[in-house]
């Protein structure tokens, strides 16, 4: 059976990363990011995210994002940067750039 | 270690992929920050780049052997300092413009990712800026710096970074190339890269050609050949120092520096001989060659870029001449036709060429020889103290700065001699091939998204002050101060005894003049001969007695009277919105006008609106505006008891036709609402009893207020697409206004009731209400039966029939078939109606857009009689 795990992002996204480091070390199958109270993402946020889902597509578990704020959400999509925005339930490849 | 040129291209590919992810990442999170945080930063890289000013001019000056430290140093100091003094206050986050009157705001959102190209001239200078400027619009910026310069552009990138990050800027939001062989590759790879947002390219032009050239978003800067024109009316020893100051700036490598004076004869001697005396060098006519033979690449044609930035001394020692160390620029005359000259060109060095002129246009005109000679769109100097001649010089130069009266090259940068932006990317306009003559700043950097919020149309009431409405209110012409009065009325005014009923009421003193030939549908020649006899008379009051007609022409008299100078053209307009229209009326018109409805019809004397047809074109020509509106009305019944029964039924479909357009209108108001629903009950209820008896006073008092009522709503809610088609249809086939306003009621009431296929644009038209407001009439008429359902569509239906009903019921006509007109008549002269119904302004307030297929339908479709409905 899948279990599935719920981690809630506070403040500054950096501040929920060795939280999520141990679930992830765990071998949780299915990991849930809820943002609705986190407030900004720094370049090094963004960094450890996509080396989370690099982490967890090869222990093939999923990781969603849930409740993410426009403005972090548009920071993902400022990024470019795929993998986020299929976190945020987007199509796998993303339409054009910009 | 030999590496492969495959392995050197993964290199370039891996740097390349490396800097604009870096730079992606960071425009990402940048775009999270407030103004407050911003400005921290910027703040934080300027002291950062006055603190080390001096080390980055002293490590630019080693490094390309070009230039004057101090110059360099002050270049600095302008591009962190001044810079950050012009913008520390400037909003960049947010809502950074409020347009209060326009109800918009303008919201900042960031280019992203910029690539910026420095050049070798202002290696570091050009980084200060650059990264304060891209910090300051929250955005990300890669520099890619000149080759010959890359190591202190790179030290002044890493000193602005550490200072922002230290100041909380996102991880990798500046970033540079590094030197290596590979760098011009790196530069052309990332031009290209789909990361890359925006190129900011200062430097040769091969360089921002290629920008351009890339596909992407630009901007660049062109090259300049500033001439400066020397007025005679200067102030010699001032214009002297000024151009030495400009021109020996960091050794000439300024691209807005002075390239070529061209000086009034009249003062040429007094100022070379005071640049002599400042310690310039004035060369002779063989100097001259040998400057120009070594300043010139021989094999490009273009300047020898060994010469950039160095001193006067060492380019004399080159040339081959012997001048002291001190000397500050070598003048060079340019003899002969200067379009031909070989020294006519930009020089970064300082070197400068002159030319004597006799006159302020031979000054302009050789000028813009500079100016047209590699220069369009850069910068251009006058010195003088007379203002027309600046003006004049500056309307025929083309360049986007025209410094006055001072140092061009500090001119250029901004906020040293003059308040313009300060800046290191001078914008040249198309002159230059580029897009903007800016100096280029913060407000060239940022994506400006606009917010207007919906129009606030102001919707107002207006109609005639004063109005007396019952029969025997005529008497209040007793009432009436005048001293001199014309009235304006028909023919038959006299026979019917509606003249006299005037002229026994005005003072015995008054002088009163009569003009009596207004017909059906005046014209303008009937027109003028009132104004004529108008301006012989002098009256102080115009009367105008009669049906719409009359009221419309003496309206428009009166306007000509009173505004002689007022052409019909101009004031004559067809325009979309009756209320913001081109042509422009007076306030108000100082002659009194007494309006006195002889018809219940028209409503004219209560509306700003006047018609009159123009013989030349045979078109009916409105003219709208409130100044028309006269400032008494009198209603009084008894003067419509001798109407025929013809008249009476046509006019009162007029009236009639006016509520039911002014209810659906766009501009349709609570006020306009009121009044046609209440005419339309009086009509409906007085009409047929008028036709009865005619001598009814009461009825024929309903009927004339009814009038008067929908006359001011459709005063200010205007009429719709029913007007449209009865004006073409009626001066094609030369019917009555009534009687064509008639035929189209059924069906322009079914067609605004439907769902419309284009919805008429309007700010103040917010929902489409057409079929509810003909329901709430049907309602407010009783006319639904208790057969008749009770969705809008029974209640519409019953309107029709209400409406049907009245119309067989007072013998009008019900379809365009009983006015004669046969089906191929009006099929052949469908073109031409389609056209004028278009293009009349009724049908711009109609409620529902009418399509020209449509407008096809509503006149076939008012062809046949209808059945009751
Ligand atoms: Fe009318």
């Amino acid at each position: 059976m899948k279990t599935k795990e719920l981690v809630k992002i506070s403040g500054q996204l950096n501040k929920a990363q060795e939280q999520i480091d141990a679930k992830l070390a765990k071998g949780e199958d299915e990991l849930e990011l809820d943002f609705s109270e986190a407030t900004s993402v720094s370049v090094e946020g963004l960094e450890w995210l996509e080396e989370l889902l690099l982490h967890a597509q090869s222990a093939n578990s999923k990781v969603t994002f849930i409740n993410v704020p426009p403005t972090i959400y548009k920071v993902f999509k400022v990024a470019h940067i795929d993998q986020f925005l299929q976190a945020c339930g987007g199509p796998p490849v993303s339409g054009p750039v910009c | 270690m030999v590496t492969t040129l495959q392995e050197q291209d993964t290199t370039i590919t891996d740097s390349v992929a490396n800097l604009t992810r870096q730079a992606r990442l960071a425009a990402a999170v940048f775009t999270q920050y407030s103004q407050e945080q911003v400005d921290k930063i910027v703040k934080a890289m300027a002291v950062a780049a006055i603190e080390n000013a001096h080390i980055f001019a002293q490590a630019a000056c080693e490094e390309t052997r070009m230039g004057v430290v101090e110059d360099k140093i002050l270049k600095n100091l302008v591009a962190s300092e001044y810079l950050h003094n012009q913008i520390k206050n400037k909003k960049t986050v947010g809502i950074i413009r409020e347009f209060p009157e326009d109800n918009m705001v303008e919201i900042a959102e960031p280019m992203g990712v910029i690539l910026a190209i420095v050049p070798v001239t202002n290696p570091t200078s050009t980084v200060i800026f650059k990264s304060i400027v891209a910090a300051k619009t929250r955005n990300s910026i890669i520099f890619s710096p000149h080759l010959m310069a890359a190591n202190c552009s790179n030290l002044a990138a890493q000193v602005l970074y550490d200072a922002a990050i230290a100041a909380g800027a996102p991880k990798g939001f500046i970033t540079w190339v590094q030197k290596s062989p590979r760098l011009r590759r790196e530069t052309e790879l990332m031009m290209v890269h789909p990361e890359v947002d925006l190129i900011f390219a200062t430097g040769g032009t091969n360089m921002v050609r290629a920008a351009y050239s890339s596909g992407k978003p630009a901007l660049g800067v062109g090259a300049g050949n500033t001439p400066v024109y020397v007025h005679k009316s200067t102030n010699i020893s001032s214009a002297a120092m000024d151009i030495i100051i400009s021109k020996t700036f960091d050794n000439g490598t300024e691209c807005p520096s002075e390239q070529t004076l061209i000086i009034d004869n009249e003062i040429l001697p007094a100022l070379i001989a005071e640049f002599k005396r400042l310690n310039c060098h004035i060369c002779t006519e063989e100097e001259t060659a040998k400057i120009t033979d070594i300043i010139r690449d021989p094999k490009t044609g273009g300047i020898n870029y060994k010469l950039v930035g160095q001193s006067a001394k060492t380019i004399a020692d080159q040339a081959g001449m012997n001048v002291p160390s001190d000397t500050k620029i070598l003048l060079c005359e340019l003899k002969g036709d200067i379009r031909q000259h070989k020294l006519a060109i930009e020089k970064l060095m300082p070197v400068l060429g002159f030319v004597g002129v006799n006159s302020v246009d031979e000054g302009i005109n050789r000028s813009l020889d500079i100016n047209y000679a590699g220069g369009t769109g850069h910068t251009s100097g006058i010195f003088s103290n007379d203002d027309d001649v600046v003006e004049r010089f500056a309307t025929a130069i083309n360049t986007g700065r025209v410094i006055v009266n001072s140092p061009t090259s500090m001119g250029g940068l901004g906020g040293l001699y003059n308040n313009l932006n300060t800046t290191l990317s001078f914008g040249c306009g198309t002159g230059g091939g580029n897009i903007t003559t800016d100096n280029v700043g913060i407000q060239n950097l940022i994506n400006y998204k606009r917010v207007p919020k919906r129009k606030n149309f102001i919707l107002t009431f207006q109609t005639t002050k004063d109005i007396y409405i019952n029969p025997g209110s005529i008497e209040h012409l007793r009432n009436v101060k005048t001293k001199s009065a014309f009235i304006v009325t028909y023919g038959s005014a006299a026979e019917r005894g509606h003249l006299s009923m005037i002229l026994e009421r005005l003072p015995s003193d008054c002088r009163v003049n009569v003009f009596s030939q207004v017909g059906v549908e005046p014209n303008w020649g009937t027109i003028s001969r009132g104004i004529e006899q108008m301006r012989g008379s002098q009256p102080d009051t115009i009367i105008a007695l009669g049906g719409g007609s009359v009221l419309d022409a003496a309206k428009i008299m009166r306007l000509f009277y009173d505004f002689p100078e007022l052409k019909v053209k101009e004031v004559a307009f067809n325009f979309l919105d009756f209320r913001h229209r081109m042509n422009e009326f007076p306030r108000e018109l100082p002659t009194q006008m007494v309006a006195i409805p002889t018809t219940s019809g028209t409503g004219s004397e209560v509306t700003p609106f006047a018609v009159f047809t123009d013989e030349e074109t045979n078109r009916k020509i409105s003219l709208i505006d409130e100044c028309l509106l006269p400032n008494i009305a009198i209603i009084d019944a008894n003067l419509t008891k001798s109407l025929p029964p013809q008249v009476t039924a046509d006019t009162a479909v007029d009236a009639l036709t006016h509520a039911l357009e002014a209810l659906v209108s766009i501009l349709a108001t609570d006020y306009t609402d009121g009044l046609a629903l209440e005419a339309m009950r009086l009509i409906f209820e007085a009409l047929p009893e008028c036709m009865k008896n005619g001598a009814n006073i009461v009825a024929r008092h309903k009927l004339h207020n009814a009038a008067c009522l929908a006359g001011m709503a459709i005063g200010n809610a205007s009429v719709g697409i029913n007007h449209g088609l009865a004006h073409s249809l009626g001066a094609r086939f030369d019917i009555s206004h009534g009687r064509a306003n008639g035929v189209f009621l059924l069906t322009t009431i079914g067609f605004n009731a439907g769902i419309p296929r284009k919805f008429l644009p309007h700010s103040a038209y917010t929902e489409y209400v057409a079929d509810k407001k003909y329901a709430r009439a049907a309602r407010f008429l009783d006319f639904a039966t208790q057969k008749d359902g009770t969705t809008t569509q029974d209640l519409v239906a019953a309107l029709k029939r209400g409406v049907y009903d009245l119309l067989v019921s007072v013998g009008q006509p019900t379809s365009i078939e009983e006015l004669g007109i046969t089906e191929e008549q009006l099929e052949l002269a469908i073109p031409s109606l389609i056209e004028a119904t278009f293009s009349d302004m009724s049908s711009r307030t109609n409620p529902r857009l009418p399509m020209i297929l449509e407008i096809q339908e509503l006149f076939q479709k008012a062809w046949p009689k209808p059945v009751r409905p």
